[in-house]
Formats: structure tokens, C-alpha cells, sequence
């Protein structure tokens, strides 16, 4: 009974190719298993990049200061509190394919979620602890402006293997946000108290 | 039954809104209190309905060519290469196929009532280990490989891979106010679909891949396609390893 029916199946797919998914017993079509590849390609990580921190870089500015510190503690333009700073945008507009103008929420650092920090609210530890950074690391000449800006931009460079996110190489942020998040991180904070 | 739900489900919005992952002692309270009585439990009886209109266990045991017998752990054994479907499938894609079989329309995968319907019918194999044997056949191997790949695989707006949050040498520690769990000793892969309570809803396995995929910014790929399926036999491996028994539904944060 089998190997007729199959037979059937045999005949009718040769003479009606086209109708295979019609056939009550091809049930390879009767499910969905819609395609990911492409998602997945266009979404890849490129590869590891080298950056040099640009001259236009100012780490002593206050404004740039405030705004590294925004994109330092904030995920993104719709959950961020309070005014953004000076040069900030909450949202990009873009116009949708109905012609009307489509608000959408600018992506920030969320840093504070894998580091401590001066002022951190829940700061996690999966990177290290980047309180007083600039006593611990930069008055020490353990690191340079270019360290920590190639660590924001790409920290593969110098860890292959990092958890840290790609803030620059993914185009997250542009050089000067970069600029802003290296002013921020080597500025000299206050102390706050314990949380 | 139902119209209890919705109280419930409120307060849990409620009381969840405020922190972005925190979860206070109002939460942890509330979550000893479900425990005991799951709201998910609902959406799972009524996935058996759905089930009891396709002919359960009978005509799910005859559609795989298994006894009712053995169907809790073949149940267990999901995902899986099912020949007559071409591939190595979910439950829910299985269920698909038998809609289509009887002449009936197909639920989508995203939806309620599949993920109901899929919750009773993995329930049935409650308490089983997992019995996903990856070497089986060829097809079986690759999908897991490809789910490893597409574990480890970095990508999206933050170049981050689940690898990233969730290998070993970074379980336990925090993000933002957060545990990162071990998928394995979790059961991660034995307890969706679950209820999660910041979502007052039932969610799959799949669809948690896609809650971690959003909030990670890695673009969300789509339930039932390759690379889900072979997420959840990755996942799902790491449960038996793990020896975590199947428990559905689950109750998640
Ligand atoms: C998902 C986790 C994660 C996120 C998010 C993250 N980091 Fe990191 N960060 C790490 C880890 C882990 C390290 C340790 C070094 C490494 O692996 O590269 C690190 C290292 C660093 C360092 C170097 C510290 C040193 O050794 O001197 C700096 C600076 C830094 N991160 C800044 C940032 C900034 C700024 C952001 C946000 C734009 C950020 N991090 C977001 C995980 C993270
Ligand atoms: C930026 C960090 C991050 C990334 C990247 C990430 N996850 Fe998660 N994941 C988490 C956190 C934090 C939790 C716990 C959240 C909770 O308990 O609500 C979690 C929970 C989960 C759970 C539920 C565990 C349980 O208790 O049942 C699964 C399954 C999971 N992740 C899978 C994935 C997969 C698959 C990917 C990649 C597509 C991924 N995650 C990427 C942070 C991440």
C-alpha cells in the first residue's frame, strides 16, 4: 500500500512538478521554516579594526565630559531620563516607506551595565570597575587616551576574546561620540557616596 | 478561569515597571506566590483543547510512528529529524504539519495559541530527561552545529554574541542589576515555555532567544527558521547535560 501510494506520489510529481506541495502526502511544505541566513549576514561583526584616536579629540572639555557621561549610563534615547545634554539627540528621524517621518530611539552605551562607575545606578561586573580610573590608570601611566579610546572603539585589538561590546567598528557611535565617552571615562570624577 | 488572569497579570506589570531588570523583594514575593499556583497553567490546559482538536496523543503518537508509550520520551528527544518532514523540527513545526495533514488552517509559530498548544504537548514529557541524541543521524549533528555557530557568532549594533553573556567564565556575574544565569544548571532548555512575569504572558524558548537577540540589539531572526531550531538543540543539550529534568511550564522573572 505504501510504495503505491509513493508511486502515485512518483507519477504525479513527474507529470505536475509544480504542484508538489499540493500532494496530500509531501508534507515537507505543510510547515514554516522561514530563512534567518540572510538576517544573520547582513548583521555580522566586522572585523577587528584599529582606530587611532583623532586630533580633534578634545578630552578637556566639559561639554564633551557631560555628553560621554550621558551615552556612559543611558541604553538608549527612550528609556534615558532627564534633558540630554548639548549636542544630543534622543531620537533620529527617518521618513518610513508611507512618506510619514518615523521617530526612532537613539541607541546609547549602556555601559553602566557591565561596569561600576562614579554615580553608577546598578552597575554590573563584567568589566572591570572603572571607578577612579584616572588615580588607578592614568596617573600611573598604566594606560593612554589611546588605549582607552581603541577599548571603546574595538576592544579586540588588544582581547581577541573580549565580552566588551564594538561601539565603533558596528558604527554605534561615531568617532567624535568616542571622543566624548574617552573624555568621560579619563575625566576627574567626584567621589559619590555609596550606593 | 481566564478572568482571574487578568488582575494578576496587571499587578505583575506593575510592580515590574520600574526597575529595567531588577527584580525587588515585591517581585521575589509574588514569584514564591506563583509558584505554587503558575498562571501559565491556564494557557497549557487550554493548549491541550486546541491538542484534543487534532486528536492528541493518539494521533500525535501515529503521526511520529511511535507508541503512546514512548511518546513522553520521544517527546523529550524535540527537536529532532522527522523524515517525512525533510528536517530536524520543533514540536510546534510538527503540530503544523498535522493541521496541514487534516485539511485544517495552521497556526502561525508566533502565536498564542501554538505556543499553548506547544507547552501542553512538551508537558507531556514532564519529569523525562532530554533525549536529544546529537550524533543520531547527519542532520541532527548539523543542526546543532549550526546552533552552537549561531550562539557564538557576534553581531548587531553592539557586536555582541550570546557567547558574550552567557559563557562560563561569565555566569554569576552581573548585568545591570542582573545574574547571568548558566543556561545548563538554569534548565533553560527544560522549562520554556514558561510564564515570565515582566512579559505577564507564556513565552517559548524561541521567543526567549528573541527577547536576548532584542535587547542586545543582534537582529531578531525569525521562529522555526534553521538557526532557531538549532538554538533550541544547543540549549536543550545543555539541559541534559545538565541533567535538568523537563518541567513545563516554567516560571521566569
Ligand atoms: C557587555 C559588557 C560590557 C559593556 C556593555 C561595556 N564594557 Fe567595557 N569592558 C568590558 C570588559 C569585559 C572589559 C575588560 C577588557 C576586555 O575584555 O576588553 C572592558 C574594558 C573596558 C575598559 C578598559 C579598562 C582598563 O583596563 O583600563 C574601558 C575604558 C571600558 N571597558 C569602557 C567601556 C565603555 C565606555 C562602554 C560603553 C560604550 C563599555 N565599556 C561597555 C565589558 C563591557
Ligand atoms: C547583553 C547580554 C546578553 C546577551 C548578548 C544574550 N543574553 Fe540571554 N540573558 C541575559 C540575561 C541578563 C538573562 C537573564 C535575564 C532574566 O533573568 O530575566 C538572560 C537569559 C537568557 C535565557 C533564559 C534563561 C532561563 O533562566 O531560562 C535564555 C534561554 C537566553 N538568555 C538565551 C540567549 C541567547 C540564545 C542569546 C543570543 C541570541 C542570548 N541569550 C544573548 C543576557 C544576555
Amino acid at each position: 500500500m505504501k510504495r503505491s501510494i509513493k508511486n502515485i506520489t512518483l507519477i504525479s510529481t513527474f507529470v505536475l512538478s509544480s504542484s508538489v506541495a499540493l500532494i496530500a502526502s509531501d508534507l515537507t511544505k505543510a510547515y514554516d521554516m522561514p530563512d534567518a541566513s540572510k538576517l544573520i549576514e547582513k548583521d555580522l561583526l566586522k572585523e577587528p579594526t584599529k582606530f587611532t584616536m583623532p586630533k580633534s579629540c578634545n578630552l578637556d572639555d566639559a561639554e564633551a565630559i557631560k555628553r560621554g557621561e550621558f551615552f556612559f549610563h543611558n541604553l538608549n534615547g527612550k528609556k534615558a531620563k532627564g534633558k540630554a545634554p548639548k549636542g544630543v539627540k534622543k531620537f533620529t528621524e527617518k521618513k518610513g516607506k508611507d512618506g510619514k517621518i518615523k521617530k526612532k530611539p537613539k541607541q546609547f552605551g549602556n555601559c553602566v551595565a557591565c561596569h561600576n562607575i562614579e554615580g553608577a545606578k546598578g552597575g554590573g561586573n563584567i568589566g572591570p570597575d572603572l571607578t577612579n580610573f584616572k588615580k588607578t590608570y592614568l596617573d600611573t601611566k598604566t594606560r593612554d587616551a589611546q588605549f582607552v579610546y581603541q577599548k571603546i572603539a574595538d576592544a579586540r585589538i588588544d582581547n581577541p576574546k573580549t565580552h566588551m561590546t564594538i561601539n565603533l567598528t558596528t558604527k554605534l557611535f561615531d568617532e567624535s561620540e568616542i571622543c566624548d565617552l574617552t573624555a568621560y571615562v579619563m575625566s576627574d570624577k567626584k567621589p559619590t557616596k555609596e550606593k | 478561569m481566564k478572568k482571574l488572569l487578568l488582575p494578576l497579570a496587571l499587578m505583575v506589570t506593575v510592580a515590574t515597571a520600574g526597575e529595567q531588570f531588577a527584580m525587588s523583594d515585591a517581585d521575589r514575593a509574588m514569584y514564591k506566590e506563583m509558584l505554587e499556583n503558575n498562571p501559565a497553567d491556564i494557557f497549557v490546559e487550554e493548549g491541550g483543547e486546541l491538542f484534543e482538536e487534532l486528536g492528541d496523543e493518539k494521533a500525535l503518537a501515529k503521526f511520529l510512528g511511535v507508541s503512546e508509550k514512548e511518546l513522553p520520551k520521544y517527546i523529550a528527544g524535540f527537536p529532532r529529524y522527522i523524515k517525512k518532514l525533510g528536517n530536524v523540527v520543533g514540536i510546534d513545526q510538527v503540530l503544523q504539519a498535522m493541521q496541514v495533514e487534516q485539511g485544517k488552517e495552521k497556526y502561525k509559530l508566533k502565536s498564542g495559541k501554538m505556543f499553548s498548544m506547544l507547552a501542553y504537548v512538551k508537558s507531556l514529557a514532564n519529569d523525562e530527561q532530554f533525549t536529544i541524541d546529537t550524533k543520531a543521524d547527519e542532520h541532527i549533528k548539523a543542526s546543532y552545529d549550526l546552533g552552537k555557530k549561531t550562539f557564538e557568532t557576534a553581531r548587531g549594533g553592539r557586536g555582541l554574541s550570546c557567547l558574550s553573556c552567557h559563557s562560563a567564565d561569565i555566569v554569576g556575574q552581573v548585568l545591570r542589576t542582573q545574574p547571568l544565569p548558566d543556561l545548563g544548571k538554569a534548565g533553560a532548555g527544560a522549562t520554556w515555555p514558561a510564564y515570565r512575569m515582566t512579559k505577564s504572558s507564556l513565552r517559548t524558548l524561541q521567543r526567549r532567544f528573541q527577547g536576548c537577540m532584542k535587547n542586545a540589539l543582534l537582529k531578531v531572526i525569525p521562529i522555526g527558521s534553521k538557526e532557531m531550531v538549532g538554538l533550541e538543540v544547543y540549549i536543550s543539550t545543555l539541559a541534559q547535560e545538565a541533567k535538568q529534568p523537563i518541567a513545563i511550564p516554567g516560571l521566569k522573572r
